[in-house]
């Protein structure tokens, strides 16, 4: 590295990182504390750390540290998901959410709530395959985009389209499942749908943990890899990159990040819009500080999210999934906007 | 020439759906000298080009790197051979042209080759010799046209293969950052000794700048030779359904087509 904004931006990602890490991790303990009841900062640290008293360390460990880790999780996820759709479509408008993925999980989940659900409410197997039937949807959801725009789906535009038809598809599809199929357990299926991160034990954020570490490693992966994924599509190609294939890799990759980070916690919209867009603000142009900076981001904004329905409307719990809606409608709108602006 | 050729094309022939675009088409394509396709819209020039960096799959036939079948290649192993640059590429406007130029590098390097004194020797070669190292750390979107189309060169040669081909480079240029580029051109073909296949729309550049013109038209070679030979006027009544007159240009001594009229 030479020069003088090269060695900027190199000196400015980790000191970003940084701070977006110490205020995720203040905001993490600023959930654990919050509630009901209020703890202090420093007894919420030591009962992490395995000291304090009965009622604390059930309120801490078993009510509240669950919500703020999936949070962090989820919200992370979808944001590296949101990344790298951004990356590779050149497009800051895509994310899961209008590329058909979300709504490909929720289909995925409805689906199975509804099919191996039994008359007296119970799942007649493991919740822990919830995960994968929200993955089966995603993959469904973007496989379906990717086939309808066919020889059109190198084009950014075309995708984001074909994304939200079949996003609207899906929706209509799980509202008629909701209505008329032999759901006994409606009332998981629109929590899951608004997206809310209570309710939460450890075992599923075990798996949640589980899956996503190693999609997480193969984007920090393929990231090597995706330099030229910024040029056009012929420049990108005589490089060396065959885009072709990659772009299938990488879209099957965010589907399965957004998959895992929605199976537990639902459809929460825009955080995989919003904080890809964010971080690329915040540190530059850098593929791998973006990534790790979009993870941290995400991660702030739904435990941030969790935090807002949880100080403003106790004691109802209002899915943390209406908060970033609440902002990210707007952001996505005024992203549309500024892009018109500068397209015309 | 008693060269085997950089590159043969061997009875090429490509489709897009049902449309014919390419009629086993064959060329020799000379090493180390420049070669223009021209001829009227919609001949195959672009896709022949496009093909010779296996950007279009042929339906039949085959096109020797060598004595290798570019479609036996690895992606990055055909990366280090044959450079393209695109007829209208982008990036980010908010990419320096350093970030740009070091793309370039991009098939010479993996995740057992990280960046070597190799890589930038050949990125500062490349700026120095296309004259944008002064302009390395500006943002793309600040650049003029003609210091863009610099950079895009830059790239390609920073790629360092032995065949650089381009499609329609002065295309959006006027008529000094067109010699400019075309001049940048030749340097890399005598300076830096590439195998240069271009596509140009302008008869009377090709005619300037080329040391074999190939004439196409409906997907097949019409002719091809030094523009000397090609530049008559029934040759290019034929393929460009154009009357012209053609005259020896009183400065540079190359064939000067004066168009007169359509057929």
């Amino acid at each position: 590295m030479s020069g003088l904004t090269s060695t900027l931006t190199t000196a400015r990602a980790p000191i970003a990182l940084a701070v977006l890490g110490s205020i995720g991790l203040l905001l993490a303990l600023s959930g654990v504390a919050f509630g009901s009841s209020w703890i202090p900062l420093d007894q919420v640290a030591s009962v992490i750390l395995g000291a304090g008293e009965k009622t604390q360390k059930l309120i801490v460990l078993q009510l509240r540290l669950p919500r703020v880790a999936i949070a962090a999780l989820a919200g992370g996820g979808m944001a590296v998901a949101g990344f790298l759709l951004q990356k590779i479509t050149r497009n800051a408008l895509a994310s899961p959410g209008v590329l058909g993925v979300i709504d490909g999980a929720a289909l995925g989940v409805v689906v199975f709530l509804a099919v191996l659900s039994n008359e007296s409410n119970t799942l007649v197997t493991s919740i822990g395959y919830q995960p994968l039937a929200a993955m089966a949807g995603a993959v469904l959801g973007i496989g379906l985009v990717f086939l309808l725009s066919g020889r059109q789906s190198a084009s950014a535009v075309r995708l984001l389209l074909f994304g939200i038809a079949i996003a609207a598809v899906f929706k209509a599809l799980v509202m008629v499942m909701m209505l008329i199929g032999p759901i006994y357990r409606t009332s998981q299926a629109a929590r899951w749908i608004a997206g809310a991160v209570n309710e939460i034990n450890w075992s599923e954020i075990q798996i949640t943990l589980l899956m996503l570490l190693p999609l997480l490693a193969l984007a920090v992966l393929a990231a090597r890899k995706m330099p030229p994924a910024d040029l056009d599509e012929v420049s990108a190609r005589s490089i060396g990159l065959d885009l072709p294939i990659f772009r299938v890799l990488i879209f099957a990759l965010a589907a399965g990040l957004t998959a895992v980070s929605v199976a537990f916690v639902g459809g929460v919209g825009f955080i995989g819009l919003m904080a890809p867009h964010l971080a690329r603000l915040v540190v530059g142009r850098n593929i791998h500080a973006g990534l790790f900076a979009s993870f941290l981001l995400g991660a702030i904004m739904l435990i941030g999210a969790d935090l807002i329905v949880r100080v403003l409307f106790s004691p109802v719990e209002v899915p943390a999934g209406t908060v970033t809606a609440v902002i990210g409608a707007p952001y996505f709108l005024f992203l549309l906007m500024s892009r018109q602006r500068h397209d015309g | 020439m008693t060269d085997s050729p950089a590159i043969a094309v061997d009875g090429l022939t490509l489709a897009y759906g049902n449309t014919s675009v390419l009629d086993t088409l064959s060329l020799a394509i000379p090493r180390g000298k420049i070669t223009v396709l021209a001829g009227p819209n919609g001949c195959g020039k672009s896709t022949l080009l496009r093909a010779i960096r296996r950007l279009h799959k042929p339906s039949a036939g085959r096109i020797l790197l060598e004595t290798t079948d570019i479609a036996k290649l690895g992606e990055r192993m055909l990366a280090r051979q044959i450079g393209l640059l695109a007829q209208s590429p982008s990036a980010p406007e908010d990419m320096t042209v350093e970030e740009l130029v070091r793309l370039g590098r991009y098939p010479h390097q993996s995740m057992l080759q990280p960046w070597s004194p190799d890589d930038t020797r050949a990125l500062e070669t490349a700026m120095a010799g296309t004259g944008v190292t002064h302009l390395r750390e500006r943002h793309l979107g600040s650049l003029s046209g003609g210091q863009l189309q610099r950079v895009w060169i830059a790239m390609v040669l920073a790629q360092e293969t032995e065949v650089v081909c381009l499609d329609e480079p002065v295309n959006h240029l006027d008529m000094s950052h067109q010699l400019d580029c075309l001049d940048l051109v030749r340097q890399l073909n005598s300076q830096f000794g590439r195998t240069i296949v271009l596509v140009l729309h302008d008869l009377n550049l090709a005619a300037r700048y080329a040391d074999q013109l190939v004439f196409l038209r409906d997907g097949v070679v019409a002719a091809s030779g030094p523009p000397e030979e090609l530049m008559v006027e029934d040759l290019i009544a034929r393929v460009f359904d154009v009357d012209a007159m053609v005259i020896t240009d009183p400065a540079y001594g190359r064939p000067l087509c004066i168009p007169l009229r359509t057929r």
